[in-house]
């Protein structure tokens, strides 16, 4: 009797012990742990990808029925799952299966192209279209030769990487006198479809035919305009420009059209066209970091960028923090019991976010100038970017994933305060500085590092997309 | 048996479950830093910790009153002492298991961990009381303690 008593008396224990032991499935506790280790790979999708597989009646919410994994409802399990965690964590797993994007290379060949790639010099302009074809993720890559017309490049993608004079190897394609930019981007935008990348290599230097006589305003205003008209008939394409420094030795073409010799160094642009949904899709895959950030890059800009979620959470523990606050679990953007530090006044706090997805260079991003602080308390803003040196064991899964650490300063008084940061998207200062309204003086002090007209018809496009408005924006609930 | 009897084991069992369902309440009552907390929920803790905690304490008293069950050792202090001992246990357990768990992680929180065993000796005790006002009155030598029916 006394042992059927203890027994009886010790079952709450074990009811909880077994409510606890099997509380989550295998499922669950693959991705929980996936999350809480930022383990968020290819790798760990396919492993998860494999449980469902093998229990199939189990799962079959996430089975599609065509079999396949339905990825949507995994992403809203994921979701659910993340949501939970503190700080809720997020992984976007739509990117996995999708379909393989192609790549498309419409390389220049206008007479001011030639020079960038001498036997002599460095070969800087196609080591980059190399660059971008080598490490480009898909398999599809095609080769285009442009100037007054798209012609398809008559060898392999392999002949036109080793090819060490493809100028000379490309004579008598088109007609090298002018570039046809309607023809060529109209093209271009027109036979692109959804899986498509179209890289264009190029001076950027608009050479229309029977422009001698013309004056230099008149050529610019015209080129402005046609961008516009070509972009305006597509919103949703992305345009992302790099411009490119590399070697120039040979005859230049001013818009005079009387050639002069000229050595030295000259910029040429790699412009990234693609639908919008794909440019976002790049953005978040690493694989395609050679297209969207090049290695020898001197900058960039992305037309057509809509605003982005980044994430981002609050250090709860942070070497700069002063005074206290309490992430709330549910809402990680509200913070409780804000309480500036009694004798200083001051409420510090360090938000870690992942910004590499905006696609905006190292310099721009670690500028806090180039942000936008609103609050009544009058935060100050400073940015620093995560080093590695800066991630420890426990703020690991604060920082793993992140790239900047944005300090906010203030003099809290309460009750409460809504902190909103902003990058807003506005036109660089690169363009006008790289820009020229001559390019008749070969020995003129900017002319290395400008092209003629290029303003103008970067201008165009912004005209045709329509500029301004945030790369992202980040906002915190203060209360005390 | 009095039917008073039943209605103890089961508002212990009730107050245990309770326990249980508020666990992440309960503990981030007595116990909450910046940090340490999400990494322990994030880890599951809130759902090991206070298994450990109700399963120690409902031992002892289930090995007090049934497993010793002697009129030599049936006297308040004794109760007492295994109480004690449980509410010692527990902390001890939920650390070995916070720390491996942590460390699995690659985490180092060995301060705010043993804070948070230090705190969690109190719902240890208190496990103690329910798990004994739950279970005494069927004990044949220490029904009795600590307190007389």
């Amino acid at each position: 009797m006394k042992m059927k008593q203890l027994i009886a008396l010790l079952m709450p224990v074990m009811v909880a012990l077994a409510l606890a032991s099997c509380g989550s499935s295998p499922l669950d506790k693959a991705i929980k742990h996936a999350l809480v280790q930022q383990d968020t790979t290819q790798a760990q999708f396919d492993s998860i990808c494999a449980i469902i597989r093998q229990n199939p009646d189990r799962y079959s919410q996430y089975v599609d029925k065509q079999g396949q994994v339905d990825v949507a409802q995994l992403q809203a399990l994921i979701d659910r799952i993340g949501g939970d965690l503190r700080p809720p964590m997020r992984w976007d797993i739509a990117r996995y299966g999708q379909q393989e994007l192609s790549l498309t290379i419409y390389f220049e060949r206008s007479g001011s192209m030639v020079p960038y790639d001498n036997a002599g010099d460095r070969g800087q302009l196609k080591k980059a279209v190399n660059d971008i074809i080598n490490r480009f993720p898909g398999r599809k890559v095609n080769i285009n030769i442009v100037n007054d017309g798209i012609y398809p490049y008559q060898g392999t993608v392999d002949q036109f990487i080793k090819d060490r004079n493809i100028y000379a190897s490309t004579a008598g394609v088109g007609n090298s006198a002018f570039t046809d930019f309607q023809q060529i981007f109209g093209a271009i935008l027109k036979a692109q479809d959804a899986t498509n990348v179209s890289v264009v290599v190029t001076d950027l230097i608009y050479s229309p035919a029977d422009a001698g006589d013309v004056s230099i305003d008149k050529i610019l205003n015209e080129e402005n305009s046609l961008a516009t008209n070509i972009f305006r008939h597509y919103k949703g394409k992305s345009v992302l420009v790099h411009q490119l420094m590399g070697d120039y030795n040979g005859k230049y073409y001013p818009y005079t059209n009387r050639p002069v010799e000229y050595r030295g160094m000259r910029p040429f642009y790699l412009l990234v066209i693609a639908d919008t949904p794909v440019m976002d899709r790049m953005a978040a895959q690493s694989d395609y970091a050679e297209l969207l950030h090049p290695a020898a890059v001197r900058h960039s800009y992305r037309f057509n960028q809509s605003e982005a979620a980044v994430d981002y959470c609050v250090l709860p523990d942070w070497k700069d923090n002063a005074g206290r606050f309490r992430v709330d679990h549910h809402d990680a953007t509200r913070l409780t019991k804000c309480q500036a530090d009694k004798t200083t006044g001051i409420l510090c706090l360090t938000i870690a976010a992942r910004l590499d997805g905006l696609q905006k260079e190292a310099d721009f991003l670690a500028q806090a100038g180039n942000y936008k602080v609103q609050s009544a308390s009058g935060f100050e803003l400073r940015v620093a970017p995560i080093t590695p040196d800066m991630v420890t064991g426990n703020n690991k899964m604060y920082l793993d994933g992140k790239t900047h650490l944005l300090t906010l300063t203030g003099k809290f008084v309460g009750p409460r305060d809504q902190l909103t940061i902003s990058l807003p998207n506005e036109l660089p200062a690169w363009i006008g500085q790289s820009s020229s309204r001559d390019d008749t003086n070969t020995a003129a002090s900017g002319f290395s590092t400008t092209t003629l007209g290029l303003k103008e018809f970067l201008d165009g496009i912004a005209a045709a997309f329509g500029t301004g408005g945030n790369y992202t924006t980040l906002t915190l609930n203060l209360e005390n | 048996m009095k039917k008073q009897h039943y209605i103890y084991l089961a508002l212990g069992i009730a107050a245990t479950l309770l326990f249980y369902v508020l666990r992440v309440q309960a503990y981030e009552a007595i116990y909450s830093v910046p940090g340490f907390s999400d990494q322990f929920y994030n880890a599951g803790l809130y759902d090991m910790i206070p298994l450990i905690t109700i399963a120690v304490p409902w031992a002892a008293a289930a090995i007090y009153y049934y497993a010793i069950n002697s009129v030599r050792f049936d006297r308040w202090f004794h109760w007492l002492l295994v109480g004690g001992i449980s509410t010692l246990l527990t902390p001890i357990i939920g650390y070995a298991v916070n720390q491996s768990v942590f460390a699995d992680l690659g985490l180092s929180y060995g301060a705010e961990s043993l804070s948070f065993e230090l705190a969690n000796m109190v719902w240890a005790a208190v496990m103690f009381v329910v798990a004994s006002f739950a279970m005494r009155w069927w004990s044949s030598n220490c029904r009795h303690t600590p307190i007389p029916q």
